[in-house]
Protein backbone atom coordinates (compact mmCIF):
# COMPACT_ATOMS: atom_id res chain seq x y z
CA UNK A 1 0.00 0.00 0.00
CA UNK A 2 2.83 2.24 0.45
CA UNK A 3 3.85 3.92 -2.76
CA UNK A 4 7.68 3.93 -3.52
CA UNK A 5 9.88 6.94 -2.81
CA UNK A 6 12.24 8.32 -5.22
CA UNK A 7 15.45 9.12 -3.84
CA UNK A 8 16.34 12.72 -3.60
CA UNK A 9 19.88 13.31 -4.78
CA UNK A 10 21.02 15.58 -2.62
CA UNK A 11 24.94 15.25 -1.70
CA UNK A 12 26.18 15.06 2.06
CA UNK A 13 29.97 14.81 1.40
CA UNK A 14 30.06 11.45 -1.48
CA UNK A 15 27.20 9.74 0.36
CA UNK A 16 23.65 10.31 -0.14
CA UNK A 17 21.48 11.18 2.98
CA UNK A 18 17.71 10.84 1.65
CA UNK A 19 14.80 13.08 2.29
CA UNK A 20 11.29 12.66 2.10
CA UNK A 21 10.31 13.14 -1.73
CA UNK A 22 7.04 14.43 -0.97
CA UNK A 23 7.34 15.90 2.60
CA UNK A 24 3.57 16.81 2.74
CA UNK A 25 2.35 13.61 2.32
CA UNK A 26 5.11 11.19 2.91
CA UNK A 27 5.60 12.76 6.68
CA UNK A 28 1.85 12.57 6.86
CA UNK A 29 1.63 9.05 6.36
CA UNK A 30 4.95 8.16 8.55
CA UNK A 31 3.60 10.24 11.11
CA UNK A 32 0.65 7.97 11.65
CA UNK A 33 2.83 5.15 11.90
CA UNK A 34 4.53 6.54 14.81
CA UNK A 35 1.14 7.48 16.10
CA UNK A 36 0.16 3.60 16.00
CA UNK A 37 3.36 2.47 17.91
CA UNK A 38 3.25 4.92 20.40
CA UNK A 39 -0.91 4.22 20.92
CA UNK A 40 -0.46 0.54 20.51
CA UNK A 41 2.89 0.10 22.63
CA UNK A 42 5.17 -2.90 21.11
CA UNK A 43 3.38 -3.04 18.00
CA UNK A 44 5.86 -3.50 15.01
CA UNK A 45 5.32 -1.69 11.87
CA UNK A 46 7.78 -0.86 9.05
CA UNK A 47 8.68 2.49 7.31
CA UNK A 48 8.85 2.99 3.48
CA UNK A 49 11.63 5.20 3.91
CA UNK A 50 15.08 5.15 2.07
CA UNK A 51 17.55 4.00 4.07
CA UNK A 52 20.94 6.45 5.14
CA UNK A 53 24.11 5.29 3.68
CA UNK A 54 25.71 2.08 4.21
CA UNK A 55 28.49 3.34 5.52
CA UNK A 56 29.70 3.54 9.68
CA UNK A 57 28.53 4.88 11.65
CA UNK A 58 24.63 5.86 9.85
CA UNK A 59 24.41 2.44 8.94
CA UNK A 60 23.74 1.77 12.95
CA UNK A 61 21.21 4.14 12.83
CA UNK A 62 18.33 2.25 10.24
CA UNK A 63 15.86 3.75 7.69
CA UNK A 64 12.85 3.49 10.73
CA UNK A 65 14.61 6.19 13.11
CA UNK A 66 15.98 8.11 10.14
CA UNK A 67 12.15 8.51 9.16
CA UNK A 68 11.36 9.14 12.46
CA UNK A 69 13.75 12.23 12.24
CA UNK A 70 12.32 13.40 8.87
CA UNK A 71 8.65 13.37 10.36
CA UNK A 72 9.21 15.31 13.38
CA UNK A 73 12.46 17.42 13.53
CA UNK A 74 12.64 20.48 12.48
CA UNK A 75 14.23 24.03 13.56
CA UNK A 76 12.36 23.85 16.96
CA UNK A 77 13.76 20.55 18.17
CA UNK A 78 17.10 20.13 19.35
CA UNK A 79 18.63 16.68 19.13
CA UNK A 80 21.44 15.03 21.15
CA UNK A 81 23.43 12.40 19.73
CA UNK A 82 25.13 9.76 21.42
CA UNK A 83 28.93 9.09 20.47
CA UNK A 84 28.66 6.28 18.74
CA UNK A 85 26.54 7.60 16.15
CA UNK A 86 27.55 10.75 15.62
CA UNK A 87 29.33 11.73 12.50
CA UNK A 88 29.91 14.71 10.49
CA UNK A 89 27.56 13.60 7.51
CA UNK A 90 25.07 12.87 9.95
CA UNK A 91 25.12 16.24 11.38
CA UNK A 92 25.02 18.01 8.04
CA UNK A 93 22.06 15.56 6.65
CA UNK A 94 20.46 15.93 9.77
CA UNK A 95 20.78 20.07 9.66
CA UNK A 96 20.18 20.01 5.64
CA UNK A 97 16.74 17.97 6.28
CA UNK A 98 15.18 19.38 9.45
CA UNK A 99 16.78 22.53 10.24
CA UNK A 100 16.98 20.71 13.69
CA UNK A 101 19.89 22.31 16.31
CA UNK A 102 22.24 19.83 17.76
CA UNK A 103 22.89 20.04 21.59
CA UNK A 104 25.58 18.38 23.70
CA UNK A 105 23.12 18.46 26.52
CA UNK A 106 20.96 15.74 26.80
CA UNK A 107 19.07 17.23 29.32
CA UNK A 108 17.72 20.28 26.83
CA UNK A 109 16.84 17.77 24.37
CA UNK A 110 13.75 17.04 22.81
CA UNK A 111 15.13 13.74 20.45
CA UNK A 112 18.30 11.70 21.92
CA UNK A 113 19.70 9.56 19.05
CA UNK A 114 21.48 6.43 20.00
CA UNK A 115 22.21 2.71 19.80
CA UNK A 116 21.91 -0.11 22.42
CA UNK A 117 25.70 -0.14 22.96
CA UNK A 118 25.65 3.33 23.63
CA UNK A 119 22.81 3.68 25.77
CA UNK A 120 24.04 4.81 29.63
CA UNK A 121 21.25 5.08 32.22
CA UNK A 122 22.75 7.52 34.06
CA UNK A 123 23.10 10.08 30.56
CA UNK A 124 20.70 12.86 32.36
CA UNK A 125 17.69 12.57 29.80
CA UNK A 126 14.72 15.01 30.58
CA UNK A 127 11.97 13.70 32.45
CA UNK A 128 9.92 16.53 32.04
CA UNK A 129 8.29 18.34 35.62
CA UNK A 130 5.45 17.12 37.32
CA UNK A 131 3.73 20.00 35.97
CA UNK A 132 5.01 19.51 32.65
CA UNK A 133 5.99 15.51 32.43
CA UNK A 134 5.24 16.55 28.21
CA UNK A 135 8.49 18.36 27.97
CA UNK A 136 10.92 15.22 28.31
CA UNK A 137 13.41 13.70 25.63
CA UNK A 138 12.09 11.17 23.21
CA UNK A 139 14.55 8.44 22.76
CA UNK A 140 15.27 7.32 19.83
CA UNK A 141 17.18 3.83 19.45
CA UNK A 142 18.33 1.24 17.16
CA UNK A 143 18.30 -1.84 18.64
CA UNK A 144 19.59 -5.70 18.03
CA UNK A 145 15.90 -6.72 17.05
CA UNK A 146 12.70 -6.23 17.09
CA UNK A 147 10.52 -9.35 17.62
CA UNK A 148 7.06 -9.90 19.39
CA UNK A 149 8.37 -12.89 21.96
CA UNK A 150 10.35 -13.24 24.40
CA UNK A 151 10.24 -12.89 28.18
CA UNK A 152 9.19 -9.27 28.62
CA UNK A 153 5.87 -8.83 28.84
CA UNK A 154 4.17 -5.11 28.19
CA UNK A 155 0.68 -3.90 29.57
CA UNK A 156 -1.30 -0.71 30.07
CA UNK A 157 -2.81 2.17 27.79
CA UNK A 158 -2.92 0.92 24.38
CA UNK A 159 -2.61 -2.96 24.99
CA UNK A 160 -5.71 -5.22 25.54
CA UNK A 161 -4.06 -7.79 27.83
CA UNK A 162 -0.48 -8.35 27.35
CA UNK A 163 1.89 -7.97 24.55
CA UNK A 164 5.91 -9.56 24.28
CA UNK A 165 8.27 -7.34 22.67
CA UNK A 166 11.96 -8.79 22.47
CA UNK A 167 14.61 -6.13 21.53
CA UNK A 168 17.88 -8.29 21.77
CA UNK A 169 19.79 -9.50 24.52
CA UNK A 170 23.02 -7.29 24.76
CA UNK A 171 23.68 -5.57 28.26
CA UNK A 172 22.45 -2.50 26.64
CA UNK A 173 19.37 -3.83 25.40
CA UNK A 174 18.83 -5.02 28.83
CA UNK A 175 19.45 -1.99 30.43
CA UNK A 176 16.97 -0.13 28.37
CA UNK A 177 13.87 -2.19 29.70
CA UNK A 178 14.71 -2.18 32.77
CA UNK A 179 14.70 2.11 32.82
CA UNK A 180 11.50 1.40 30.90
CA UNK A 181 10.20 -0.73 33.59
CA UNK A 182 11.86 2.19 35.92
CA UNK A 183 9.21 4.75 34.55
CA UNK A 184 6.38 3.56 36.53
CA UNK A 185 7.82 4.88 39.58
CA UNK A 186 8.29 8.30 38.19
CA UNK A 187 5.18 8.60 36.00
CA UNK A 188 4.00 11.44 35.03
CA UNK A 189 7.46 12.10 34.61
CA UNK A 190 9.45 9.77 32.40
CA UNK A 191 11.46 8.85 29.34
CA UNK A 192 9.56 7.79 25.77
CA UNK A 193 11.40 5.42 23.57
CA UNK A 194 10.92 4.69 19.99
CA UNK A 195 13.31 1.59 18.67
CA UNK A 196 14.22 0.78 15.38
CA UNK A 197 15.75 -1.99 13.84
CA UNK A 198 16.98 -1.88 10.08
CA UNK A 199 13.21 -0.22 8.65
CA UNK A 200 11.27 -2.27 11.59
CA UNK A 201 10.04 0.13 14.35
CA UNK A 202 8.18 -0.53 17.81
CA UNK A 203 7.64 2.40 21.01
CA UNK A 204 7.38 1.95 24.29
CA UNK A 205 6.14 5.31 25.99
CA UNK A 206 6.35 5.88 29.99
CA UNK A 207 2.86 4.91 30.71
CA UNK A 208 3.53 0.66 29.65
CA UNK A 209 4.54 -1.50 32.45
CA UNK A 210 7.41 -3.79 31.45
CA UNK A 211 7.45 -7.11 33.61
CA UNK A 212 9.56 -9.96 33.04
CA UNK A 213 7.61 -13.01 32.53
CA UNK A 214 10.02 -15.43 33.97
CA UNK A 215 9.01 -17.29 36.83
CA UNK A 216 10.61 -16.69 40.10
CA UNK B 1 -7.18 23.04 -3.50
CA UNK B 2 -5.00 25.76 -4.90
CA UNK B 3 -3.30 28.77 -2.47
CA UNK B 4 -3.25 25.83 0.56
CA UNK B 5 -0.81 23.23 1.81
CA UNK B 6 -2.54 19.88 1.92
CA UNK B 7 -5.38 20.32 5.06
CA UNK B 8 -4.65 24.06 4.80
CA UNK B 9 -2.19 23.83 8.00
CA UNK B 10 1.57 24.73 6.97
CA UNK B 11 3.88 21.69 7.61
CA UNK B 12 5.89 22.86 10.73
CA UNK B 13 2.65 23.59 12.24
CA UNK B 14 1.54 20.09 11.85
CA UNK B 15 4.88 18.77 13.25
CA UNK B 16 4.64 20.58 16.35
CA UNK B 17 0.93 19.45 16.77
CA UNK B 18 2.10 15.44 15.99
CA UNK B 19 5.10 16.07 18.86
CA UNK B 20 2.48 17.00 20.92
CA UNK B 21 0.58 14.46 20.32
CA UNK B 22 2.86 11.63 20.47
CA UNK B 23 3.10 13.36 23.87
CA UNK B 24 -0.43 12.79 24.98
CA UNK B 25 -0.44 9.73 24.00
CA UNK B 26 2.59 8.90 26.12
CA UNK B 27 0.38 10.58 29.09
CA UNK B 28 -2.64 9.58 28.72
CA UNK B 29 -5.83 12.06 30.12
CA UNK B 30 -2.73 14.70 30.73
CA UNK B 31 -3.13 18.15 28.59
CA UNK B 32 -0.24 19.15 26.54
CA UNK B 33 -0.05 22.90 25.22
CA UNK B 34 0.48 23.33 22.12
CA UNK B 35 0.78 26.58 19.53
CA UNK B 36 -2.89 27.09 18.24
CA UNK B 37 -3.17 28.50 15.20
CA UNK B 38 -5.85 31.09 13.86
CA UNK B 39 -7.95 29.00 11.69
CA UNK B 40 -10.69 29.87 9.65
CA UNK B 41 -13.68 29.72 11.70
CA UNK B 42 -14.83 31.10 14.89
CA UNK B 43 -13.42 29.48 18.52
CA UNK B 44 -16.34 27.55 19.82
CA UNK B 45 -16.61 25.97 15.95
CA UNK B 46 -13.95 22.88 16.66
CA UNK B 47 -10.90 24.76 15.82
CA UNK B 48 -9.14 22.71 18.34
CA UNK B 49 -10.17 19.20 16.35
CA UNK B 50 -9.94 20.89 13.17
CA UNK B 51 -6.28 21.77 13.92
CA UNK B 52 -5.90 17.64 15.23
CA UNK B 53 -7.23 16.32 12.38
CA UNK B 54 -5.27 18.73 10.11
CA UNK B 55 -2.20 17.14 11.53
CA UNK B 56 -3.39 13.65 11.26
CA UNK B 57 -5.15 13.25 7.63
CA UNK B 58 -4.13 11.70 4.94
CA UNK B 59 -5.14 11.61 1.34
CA UNK B 60 -6.18 7.85 0.90
CA UNK B 61 -8.21 8.67 4.30
CA UNK B 62 -11.72 8.75 4.46
CA UNK B 63 -13.50 11.29 6.76
CA UNK B 64 -16.98 11.51 9.12
CA UNK B 65 -17.77 14.64 10.89
CA UNK B 66 -20.60 14.65 13.34
CA UNK B 67 -22.06 17.13 15.58
CA UNK B 68 -23.78 16.21 18.63
CA UNK B 69 -24.68 12.29 16.38
CA UNK B 70 -25.57 14.10 13.30
CA UNK B 71 -23.95 14.54 10.11
CA UNK B 72 -26.30 16.98 8.64
CA UNK B 73 -26.59 19.67 10.81
CA UNK B 74 -24.17 23.34 10.49
CA UNK B 75 -20.93 22.69 12.12
CA UNK B 76 -20.51 18.88 10.24
CA UNK B 77 -21.54 20.19 7.50
CA UNK B 78 -18.87 23.16 7.14
CA UNK B 79 -16.05 20.96 8.78
CA UNK B 80 -16.68 18.14 6.23
CA UNK B 81 -16.81 20.91 3.34
CA UNK B 82 -13.61 22.71 4.74
CA UNK B 83 -11.40 19.42 4.48
CA UNK B 84 -13.20 18.40 1.29
CA UNK B 85 -12.06 21.84 -0.09
CA UNK B 86 -8.70 22.03 1.40
CA UNK B 87 -7.51 18.03 1.47
CA UNK B 88 -9.73 16.77 -1.32
CA UNK B 89 -10.43 13.68 1.18
CA UNK B 90 -13.24 11.71 0.54
CA UNK B 91 -16.14 12.01 3.23
CA UNK B 92 -18.74 9.59 4.72
CA UNK B 93 -21.30 9.47 6.78
CA UNK B 94 -21.32 5.67 7.70
CA UNK B 95 -19.00 5.24 10.94
CA UNK B 96 -18.05 1.65 10.06
CA UNK B 97 -16.16 3.25 6.35
CA UNK B 98 -14.63 5.79 8.45
CA UNK B 99 -10.61 6.29 9.38
CA UNK B 100 -10.83 9.66 10.97
CA UNK B 101 -14.05 10.90 12.54
CA UNK B 102 -14.20 14.58 13.98
CA UNK B 103 -17.07 14.80 16.76
CA UNK B 104 -18.53 17.42 18.52
CA UNK B 105 -19.94 16.41 21.53
CA UNK B 106 -21.10 12.81 21.20
CA UNK B 107 -19.65 9.29 19.99
CA UNK B 108 -21.17 7.12 17.82
CA UNK B 109 -23.56 4.54 18.66
CA UNK B 110 -21.64 1.91 15.80
CA UNK B 111 -18.81 0.72 18.21
CA UNK B 112 -15.33 2.01 16.81
CA UNK B 113 -13.06 -0.70 15.68
CA UNK B 114 -9.27 -0.60 15.70
CA UNK B 115 -7.10 1.77 13.73
CA UNK B 116 -9.75 4.17 13.78
CA UNK B 117 -9.43 7.81 14.97
CA UNK B 118 -12.05 9.80 16.95
CA UNK B 119 -11.30 13.54 17.34
CA UNK B 120 -13.23 15.19 19.89
CA UNK B 121 -13.49 19.00 19.61
CA UNK B 122 -12.99 20.57 22.97
CA UNK B 123 -14.46 23.96 24.60
CA UNK B 124 -12.82 24.18 28.38
CA UNK B 125 -10.08 21.21 28.25
CA UNK B 126 -9.22 21.91 32.12
CA UNK B 127 -12.00 19.56 34.80
CA UNK B 128 -11.14 21.44 37.47
CA UNK B 129 -11.49 24.75 36.06
CA UNK B 130 -14.95 25.85 37.46
CA UNK B 131 -13.41 25.17 40.56
CA UNK B 132 -10.32 26.63 40.25
CA UNK B 133 -9.86 29.56 38.03
CA UNK B 134 -6.20 29.28 37.91
CA UNK B 135 -4.19 27.44 35.54
CA UNK B 136 -0.92 27.63 38.33
CA UNK B 137 -2.78 26.02 40.76
CA UNK B 138 -4.75 23.38 38.65
CA UNK B 139 -1.48 21.84 37.01
CA UNK B 140 -0.44 21.87 40.46
CA UNK B 141 -3.59 20.33 41.43
CA UNK B 142 -2.75 17.35 38.76
CA UNK B 143 0.37 17.06 39.31
CA UNK B 144 -0.19 16.16 43.10
CA UNK B 145 -3.34 13.75 42.09
CA UNK B 146 -5.28 16.66 44.31
CA UNK B 147 -8.26 15.31 42.80
CA UNK B 148 -10.66 15.66 46.31
CA UNK B 149 -12.44 19.00 45.27
CA UNK B 150 -13.90 16.79 42.09
CA UNK B 151 -15.47 14.68 44.69
CA UNK B 152 -17.05 17.49 46.62
CA UNK B 153 -18.66 19.34 43.56
CA UNK B 154 -19.98 15.44 43.02
CA UNK B 155 -21.11 15.14 46.58
CA UNK B 156 -22.87 18.52 46.47
CA UNK B 157 -25.27 17.37 43.67
CA UNK B 158 -26.15 14.45 46.02
CA UNK B 159 -26.40 17.03 48.72
CA UNK B 160 -28.63 19.23 46.81
CA UNK B 161 -30.78 17.18 44.05
CA UNK B 162 -30.20 13.61 45.89
CA UNK B 163 -28.79 12.20 42.57
CA UNK B 164 -24.94 12.72 41.11
CA UNK B 165 -26.68 15.72 38.86
CA UNK B 166 -23.99 16.14 36.05
CA UNK B 167 -25.04 14.99 33.00
CA UNK B 168 -22.50 15.63 30.04
CA UNK B 169 -18.77 16.66 30.20
CA UNK B 170 -18.98 13.90 33.06
CA UNK B 171 -15.08 13.82 34.51
CA UNK B 172 -12.94 10.61 33.90
CA UNK B 173 -10.21 8.84 35.32
CA UNK B 174 -7.55 7.61 32.59
CA UNK B 175 -5.63 5.06 33.34
CA UNK B 176 -5.67 5.19 37.46
CA UNK B 177 -3.86 8.95 37.17
CA UNK B 178 -5.37 12.08 35.55
CA UNK B 179 -8.82 13.36 36.48
CA UNK B 180 -9.97 14.62 32.98
CA UNK B 181 -12.93 16.58 30.81
CA UNK B 182 -14.27 13.70 28.07
CA UNK B 183 -15.78 16.80 26.39
CA UNK B 184 -19.27 17.97 26.76
CA UNK B 185 -20.11 14.37 25.62
CA UNK B 186 -23.37 13.03 27.16
CA UNK B 187 -22.68 10.60 30.30
CA UNK B 188 -24.65 7.93 28.61
CA UNK B 189 -21.31 8.08 26.47
CA UNK B 190 -18.96 7.32 29.21
CA UNK B 191 -19.14 3.96 29.37
CA UNK B 192 -17.65 3.84 25.75
CA UNK B 193 -14.38 5.49 26.29
CA UNK B 194 -13.14 2.68 28.84
CA UNK B 195 -11.32 -0.22 26.27
CA UNK B 196 -12.15 1.62 23.36
CA UNK B 197 -10.15 -0.01 20.40
CA UNK B 198 -9.81 2.97 18.55
CA UNK B 199 -7.66 6.01 19.94
CA UNK B 200 -9.22 8.88 20.86
CA UNK B 201 -7.39 12.48 20.39
CA UNK B 202 -9.19 15.94 22.01
CA UNK B 203 -8.25 19.16 20.95
CA UNK B 204 -9.13 22.58 22.04
CA UNK B 205 -8.21 25.54 20.19
CA UNK B 206 -9.07 28.76 22.48
CA UNK B 207 -7.37 26.70 25.50
CA UNK B 208 -4.32 25.52 23.32
CA UNK B 209 -4.22 22.27 24.56
CA UNK B 210 -4.44 18.65 23.19
CA UNK B 211 -5.10 15.31 25.01
CA UNK B 212 -5.50 11.68 24.49
CA UNK B 213 -6.98 8.35 25.14
CA UNK B 214 -5.13 5.62 23.51
CA UNK B 215 -6.51 1.95 22.51
CA UNK B 216 -8.02 -0.54 25.01
CA UNK B 217 -7.31 2.29 28.33
CA UNK B 218 -8.75 1.76 31.30
CA UNK B 219 -11.72 4.99 31.58
CA UNK B 220 -13.30 5.04 35.06
CA UNK B 221 -16.08 7.86 35.59
CA UNK B 222 -15.62 9.53 39.00
CA UNK B 223 -18.59 7.82 41.41
CA UNK B 224 -19.23 7.07 44.96
CA UNK B 225 -19.57 3.28 46.19
CA UNK B 226 -23.14 4.37 47.40
CA UNK B 227 -24.04 6.61 44.30
CA UNK B 228 -22.56 4.23 41.54
CA UNK B 229 -22.04 6.26 38.03
CA UNK B 230 -25.42 5.56 36.41
CA UNK B 231 -26.42 7.24 32.23
CA UNK B 232 -29.32 8.21 31.40
CA UNK B 233 -32.38 6.02 30.51
CA UNK B 234 -35.55 6.50 28.77
CA UNK B 235 -39.21 5.48 28.84
CA UNK B 236 -39.30 5.95 25.26
CA UNK B 237 -37.53 3.96 22.14
CA UNK B 238 -36.48 6.24 18.72
CA UNK B 239 -39.83 7.43 16.65
CA UNK B 240 -38.02 6.77 13.90
CA UNK B 241 -35.86 3.63 14.31
CA UNK B 242 -37.39 2.00 17.52
CA UNK B 243 -34.31 1.84 19.29
CA UNK B 244 -34.29 1.29 22.69
CA UNK B 245 -30.47 1.64 23.48
CA UNK B 246 -29.22 4.85 21.55
CA UNK B 247 -28.85 8.28 22.77
CA UNK B 248 -32.24 10.22 22.68
CA UNK B 249 -32.84 13.87 21.68
CA UNK B 250 -36.26 15.12 22.29
CA UNK B 251 -38.23 17.36 18.92
CA UNK B 252 -40.50 19.67 19.69
CA UNK B 253 -42.87 18.97 16.68
CA UNK B 254 -45.96 21.54 17.00
CA UNK B 255 -46.89 24.08 19.21
CA UNK B 256 -49.54 22.10 21.16
CA UNK B 257 -47.19 20.21 23.40
CA UNK B 258 -46.15 17.85 20.58
CA UNK B 259 -43.07 15.69 20.98
CA UNK B 260 -41.00 12.87 19.41
CA UNK B 261 -37.90 11.01 20.75
CA UNK B 262 -35.22 10.35 17.74
CA UNK B 263 -31.93 8.91 17.90
CA UNK B 264 -29.18 11.44 18.54
CA UNK B 265 -26.84 9.56 16.09
CA UNK B 266 -28.20 9.82 12.40
CA UNK B 267 -26.41 7.16 11.03
CA UNK B 268 -26.93 4.62 13.58
CA UNK B 269 -30.87 5.77 13.29
CA UNK B 270 -30.90 5.63 9.31
CA UNK B 271 -28.92 2.24 8.94
CA UNK B 272 -31.29 1.18 11.53
CA UNK B 273 -34.30 2.21 8.47
CA UNK B 274 -31.93 0.18 6.54
CA UNK B 275 -31.89 3.99 4.58
CA UNK B 276 -28.16 3.76 4.23
CA UNK B 277 -27.14 5.32 0.92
Amino acid sequence: MDKEMTVKTEMTRDLVWPGLADPAHDSQRLFRQILGAMSEPGTLTTLAVPAPPQAAPSDALGAALWGVILTLCDLETRVWIAADLDSPPLREALTFHTGARITDDPANADFALLTHESFDPQTPFALGSDTYPDRGTTLLVAVERLDNAGPLSLSGPGIETTRALDIGDSPGCRALMDRLAANRASFPRGLDMIFGCGAQLAAVPRSTRVDSREVN
Amino acid sequence: MDGYNFAYLDEQTKRMIRRALLKAVAIPGYQVPFGGREMPMPYGWGTGGVQLTASILGADDILKVIDQGADDTTNAVSIRHFFQRVAGVETTTATTAADVIQTRHRIPETPLRAGQILVFQVPIPEPLRFIEPSEQETRLMHALEEYGVMHVKLYEDIARYGHIATTYAYPVKVDGRYVMDPSPIPKFDNPKLDGNPALMLFGAGREKRLYAIPPHTRVESLDFEDHPFEIQRWEHSCALCGSDRSYLDEVITDDKGGRMFVCSDTDYCQTRRGEVA
